[in-house]
This record gives C-alpha cells, sequence and structure tokens, in this order.
C-alpha cells in the first residue's frame, strides 16, 4: 500500500493545481471587488465551451487557443460586471449574493438552451502523453496545467506588488476612501479587477479542457472547492489559494484512498474549519482583510 | 302493405345506426400521459413519450382500441411535487381510467401513490427503482425490468460467460463493485454485491463514490492495490467520462468492465474514447436490431417500428423510446383488448392473466405481471437487461445467447497502450 504513496500524492497535486488555477481568479474579485462571484462556476464553464467550440468550428488545439479564450473571458467579465455588479456594489450583501446566483442560474440555461445537455470532450495534440518515472506517471495535460497555475500565481503576485495599476488595487483593498482620495477611480479599479479574475478562469477553463467533460452545469461541480480553497488561503492572498488548491488536493487523494472515496469532501471540510478555527483569516490571508 | 312499412322502416333504422355509429366510435380513450416534458428530466421524459406517442399512431391507425381512438391527456411532471399534483389533476379532472408514465423512478413512486388511491391504473415502462413495485399495489403494473436485476445480470455474467472466456474458475476471479451513491447507483451497487456474495464470488473491493466528484484517481488507486479481474460499475455520464479517463492516465489494468446502465450505454461514452470504449460492456434495456431473435408474427414488425420512428425523429429509437412503445403496446394491443372495457378491475384482471412468452415485444422480453400476493407486485416478471459491449463505437448484444448479436471481442482487454 505504502508503495502507492508517492503516486496518491503526484495524484493530489496535479489535482490541486486545477483547484488553484479556479481559484486565483476567485481570490482576486473575492478580496478586491468584494463579491462573492457565485457565477465564477459558469465563468469557467464559458470558458470550456470556447475552448470545445474553437476546436470543433476552427480546429484549434486548446492551447493556442487560449490566447482567444483568454482575452474573450476577460471581455465576457468587463460586461458582466457592467450589467450585473456594478449596480449592486454599494448594495447591502445578500443583494449581492441573490444577483451572482442569479447570473449563475442565467448562464447555466442559457447554456442548456443554446448548447443541450449533451457531454462534450476535447482532444489536444497531448491529451494521451504522459511523463512516466519508474512507476510513478503524471498525465501531460495536468502538468501543463499545474505549471501554468504556478506561473499564473506568481506573475499575478509580481503584478500587483510591482506595477502602478497592481498598486491600485493593493490601495482599494486596504482603503477605499483614501485611495478615492489619491486619485484612484475605483470603479475602473472594480471593473478591471472583475474582468482579470475572469481572465484566470478563462486560463483555467481553456488548460482543463483536455481533462473534463463540458456540459451546462461543469462550474457547479468546481465552485464549491473553489470557495474552500480561497477561504482557506486567506481572502485576496493569490499565493494562499495556490497553496490552498494544492492541500486540498492532496488531501482529497489521499483520503479517498486511505478512508473512502465517498468521505473525502467530508475530510477536507474537516481540515478546513480546524484551520480557521486556529486561523481565522486563512494560511495566508492578512488579519482584518475579510473586512472592509 | 305490409312490405311498405318494413322496407322504409329498415332503412331508417339503418340510417340511424349508421348515424350513431361514427359518433359512438369517434369519442376517443383519452389516457393520461405523465412525463417530465420540461425541466432537467425533459430530455429521456420526452424520448419516452416520441416511443409511447408511436405506439398510439399505429394503433390508431389500426383502428383504434375497442374501436375508439386513443389520445393522450399529457401532465407534466417536472419534479415529484408535480407528478402527485399533475397525477391528481388528470384523475379527479380529466378523469382518465389510466395514467401512463413516467421514466423517472422518483416522479414514479409519487404519482403512483395517488393513482393507487384513487384506483387507477398506472402503467409504467420506464422507472426501474426496485421499491415501486414492493409496495403491494394492486393497480400499479410495470413493464420494464427492475434496478436490482441490472446488478444481478452483470455479476451472472462475470461469473458464467466472463470465467469461461478467461479460462478461470468462478471462485478464483477477483470482482470489484463501484457504483455512484445515490439511490440508482446504491441500488444497483448493492444489488451487485449482494448477489455475488451468494454465489460466493471473490468481492475483493465495494466501493461507492459521489458522481458530483472532480477526480476519482483515489478510488483507482485503492483499485490498482486490490488488483480485480473485472470491474462492475454503475455510473452516470460524467464520473463514467472521468473514471475511464484517468484509469487510462493511471494504467488501471482490468481483464474487463462492465458498466449498468446510465452513463455506458450512452453515445457520449463511445464517443469521448473512440477505440478505448470498444470492449466495454453494458447492462441495459435492449435495443434490437435483428427481427429473427423475436417472435415473426410482432406487428407492427421491428423494421417498421424503427424506420416509422426513424422517419419521425430522424434517427433510430434508442433505448428509452423503445421501452415507452413495449410499454405503450402492451397495454393497446394485448391488455384493454382482452379487458373489453376501461374499468380498472377489468383492466387489471386482464394485465394479471397475460401471458407474452420471450422474444413477444420489441424489446425481447415476455410478459407476465407478477400477482398481487407477490412481494414484487405488479412487476413484469419476463423482462429483464441484457448485456451488450462496445465495438467499433456502436452497442451489440452479447448475452443472453438467444439475442446475441456478435460474440464478445477484447477478453482480456488488451494493456491500454496496445488497445
Amino acid at each position: 500500500m505504502s508503495s502507492l504513496l508517492p503516486q496518491l500524492i503526484i495524484n493530489g497535486i496535479l489535482l490541486g493545481g486545477i483547484y488553484s488555477l479556479i481559484s486565483i481568479g476567485l481570490t482576486l474579485i473575492f478580496g478586491v471587488v468584494r463579491i462573492v462571484n457565485f457565477a465564477h462556476g459558469e465563468f469557467l464553464m464559458l470558458s470550456l465551451y470556447a475552448a470545445f467550440w474553437l476546436k470543433s468550428l476552427a480546429g484549434l488545439d486548446p492551447y493556442p487557443s487560449l490566447l482567444l479564450v483568454v482575452p474573450l473571458l476577460f471581455l465576457a467579465g468587463l460586461i458582466a460586471h457592467r450589467l450585473v455588479i456594478q449596480p449592486i456594489l454599494e448594495a447591502p450583501s445578500y443583494m449581492q449574493i441573490f444577483a451572482t446566483v442569479g447570473l449563475s442560474v442565467a448562464m447555466q440555461n442559457l447554456a442548456l438552451f443554446f448548447w443541450k445537455a449533451d457531454f462534450r470532450t476535447v482532444e489536444s495534440f497531448c491529451s494521451h502523453s504522459a511523463l512516466q518515472i519508474g512507476t510513478l506517471v503524471a498525465a501531460a495535460p495536468k502538468l501543463i496545467a499545474f505549471g501554468a497555475s504556478a506561473l499564473a500565481t506568481i506573475f499575478l503576485h509580481f503584478f500587483l506588488q510591482r506595477t502602478y495599476l497592481g498598486r491600485a488595487i493593493r490601495a482599494v483593498v486596504q482603503d477605499r476612501e483614501a485611495s478615492q482620495l489619491m486619485g484612484i477611480d475605483i470603479y475602473r479599479i472594480y471593473l478591471f479587477t472583475f474582468g482579470l479574475g475572469t481572465a484566470c478562469v478563462g486560463l483555467a477553463g481553456g488548460l482543463m479542457a483536455p481533462i473534463y467533460a463540458i456540459f451546462p452545469t461543469v462550474g457547479v461541480y468546481f465552485v464549491l472547492t473553489a470557495f474552500v480553497v480561497v477561504v482557506l488561503g486567506g481572502l485576496g492572498s493569490l499565493p494562499g489559494a495556490f497553496l490552498g488548491g494544492l492541500i486540498i488536493g492532496v488531501v482529497e487523494s489521499l483520503a479517498g484512498f486511505f478512508i473512502s472515496p465517498q468521505l473525502k469532501e467530508a475530510v477536507y471540510f474537516v481540515i478546513f474549519l480546524a484551520v480557521l478555527i486556529a486561523r481565522p483569516s486563512g494560511l495566508l490571508g492578512q488579519m482584518g482583510a475579510e473586512e472592509l | 302493405m305490409k312490405r311498405g312499412i318494413i322496407l322504409p322502416a329498415l332503412i331508417s333504422v339503418l340510417a340511424c345506426l349508421l348515424a350513431a355509429a361514427p359518433i359512438e366510435a369517434a369519442e376517443p380513450i383519452r389516457i393520461g400521459a405523465l412525463f417530465p416534458f420540461t425541466g432537467s428530466l425533459a430530455k429521456l421524459g420526452n424520448e419516452t413519450f416520441h416511443g409511447a406517442d408511436l405506439a398510439r399512431e399505429w394503433i390508431n391507425e389500426q383502428g383504434g382500441v375497442l374501436g375508439r381512438k386513443v389520445e393522450w391527456v399529457k401532465g407534466d411532471a417536472v419534479d415529484t411535487k408535480a407528478a402527485v399534483s399533475e397525477a391528481e389533476r388528470l384523475i379527479t379532472v380529466e378523469k382518465v381510467p389510466i395514467i401512463f408514465g413516467t421514466y423517472s423512478s422518483s416522479l414514479s413512486n409519487a404519482a403512483s401513490e395517488v393513482a393507487e388511491r384513487h384506483r387507477v391504473i398506472y402503467w409504467e415502462q420506464g422507472a426501474i427503482a426496485d421499491n415501486i413495485t414492493a409496495r403491494g399495489f394492486r393497480y400499479l403494473f410495470r413493464t420494464c425490468p427492475r434496478a436490482s436485476s441490472f446488478g444481478e445480470t452483470a455479476v451472472k455474467f462475470a461469473a458464467h460467460d466472463l470465467c469461461s472466456r478467461l479460462g478461470m474458475k468462478a471462485k478464483e476471479m477477483k470482482i470489484a463493485i463501484i457504483y455512484e451513491d445515490t439511490l440508482y447507483g446504491t441500488s444497483v451497487g448493492s444489488a451487485a454485491q449482494r448477489k455475488a456474495q451468494e454465489m460466493g464470488l471473490n468481492v475483493v473491493a465495494v466501493e461507492p463514490y459521489s458522481a458530483k466528484a472532480v477526480d476519482v484517481s483515489s478510488l483507482i488507486m485503492k483499485l490498482q492495490a486490490r488488483r480485480p479481474d473485472v470491474l462492475i460499475a454503475t455510473s452516470y455520464m460524467n464520473d463514467a467520462i472521468l473514471f475511464w479517463r484517468q484509469a487510462r492516465e493511471l494504467n488501471l489494468q482490468l481483464k474487463a468492465m462492465v458498466g449498468t446502465g446510465a452513463g455506458h450505454g450512452m453515445m457520449d461514452f463511445a464517443e469521448t474514447f473512440g477505440k478505448y470504449s470498444d470492449g466495454v460492456f453494458n447492462v441495459d434495456f435492449p435495443v434490437i436490431k435483428d427481427p429473427r431473435v423475436l417472435d415473426p408474427k410482432l406487428r407492427p414488425s421491428l423494421s417498421e417500428f424503427r424506420e416509422a420512428f426513424r422517419a419521425k425523429h430522424g434517427r433510430y429509437p434508442a433505448v428509452h423510446a423503445t421501452a415507452g412503445f413495449v410499454g405503450a403496446m402492451v397495454l393497446f394491443q394485448q391488455v384493454i383488448p382482452q379487458a373489453k372495457s376501461l374499468d380498472p378491475e377489468a383492466i387489471r384482471k386482464a394485465a394479471l392473466s397475460l401471458r407474452v412468452p420471450v422474444g413477444g415485444t420489441w424489446q425481447g422480453w415476455g410478459v407476465r405481471f407478477a400477482p398481487p400476493a407477490h412481494p414484487a407486485a405488479g412487476q413484469n416478471l419476463e423482462s429483464f437487461p441484457m448485456v451488450m459491449q462496445w465495438q467499433g463505437g456502436q452497442l451489440y448484444i452479447v448475452s443472453p445467447a438467444k439475442f446475441k448479436e456478435k460474440e464478445m471481442i477484447l477478453v482480456p482487454l488488451p494493456s491500454w497502450e496496445r488497445r
């Protein structure tokens, strides 16, 4: 049994890479715009379908088509923010929750209406390749997703730390009013950050297209885990989201094997609660970051 | 003189009869059609109804039932609440003598309760949960097989057919059973487990899992560790795809893979995996393509039914449409004519005395309903799932022998890179 342990950990880390990939966009939106975006999973669904249609209509492999999918999702994020999020920015949080849940249901049903409930799959040039070392295997699409997830985290981290725009975003997070006094247009920052967050999920969708089946409610399968990852890592913390994703992935893999596939969610929720009791602001979150 | 009276009298009587007859015949038989026509179950709900509706059209062309045309009164059972209220409406407002439905087990369970209370016949042809016919209902009849028979058929197939092909003794064979953990998977999977234990087989793993999981690698690793020869799986579509993908990624070697309906029976499975779907077995309602295995006296013939469906819907009927057609034909062609009336008691009597041998319906099943004292009262005891295998992107029946369309291939399954 213990001979399978390294493989179990590899499986967990690769799965965690996918969780991280979905969660970095969510933590940006959560941390900066302060919106609990329940439609995040549907943006994931949208990007998976974008990859599918680019493949089936234009014959584009999902990896090069990322160059289209990511900007497309950035745009979709801007539109959604303008139409749905902006009008409720000052509204009580339960109103915001209803609005994003409504957006999520609407997107699911539109997808169901236009694209039907069929299960679609996308093949990529490396769908069937794997890295094999001894008896250990890692499927190529998952390795790529993991690498992209790490790179995106590093890139976004430097973007927030070093660039003017990134600093402005952080200033808005720290003090909405003071940053306005410093001449930052907070509504443009929100708009841009929401777009950036959905662009991240666009990246996630493009990289996940060769791994998962695509159907209108696919987002639902991932979004709850993404919320857990974000809160575990600390609201608004990118390295936290990355680390949180890996932890959940490895816990799931080990719990599924040593306890029961049926109970793996229960196990990571117990760990999640324990972490929150010990560190209410999450693993890498700043104390008080969850309050404005 | 006498003659002068009789002739006009005779003519006027005849005229009256002729005038009255069409009015009598024009009054249609109204039967409740309770299906999820809209909502999340609509796809297969409508598909089942399409099959049943074809039966209605055919029977009407032949002059109807008891000389009257058949007409549906539709009820839309979106969810269990709607199923109950629509059944209530069909019975009390529309006054239908029979409710025909429902495809989904939870809907059927709820709606048949209402029919039983009102002593209205409930004719089920698509829902498979065991408990539907385990309640001792008197007015409920089900033409299709039960969930437990899916699991049992898979185990018997493994212990007999697969063992002899693999040159193993049944007791040597290592069997693993996995199933998604809602009512559907649990009833099929636990029936498989029970049957395997009853037959004294070596069950090395029984693993329920959530169909909503986005990763089943730990489940596959668990199977890696137990090294089963045959895997029996009950899955929906997404998890069936996920499992087979990750099985390949992690190089899970099985001698045979037996699915039990749902995910492993849908075209999406073959479309996703191409040649890697070949060799996978699936236990399910059959779709029979070769009329020679059926009773030659069947009217319409199998090909007439298949072509009529294709003319209307642009493709051959799949499992659910066929089940709907069979259920409706048994009712229209055999039961009501035998009952000679629409009185529920007469219909019950006719249904219970009906005997159709195996091969006597378009799905190969016979008909013999279990009497009220039977633990599965109202169940068609001559219906059974068959074992099919994906070959070149199509499912072909490989067992039972009487219905075999092709010899099974790829037993044992070759390693992934040599498929």
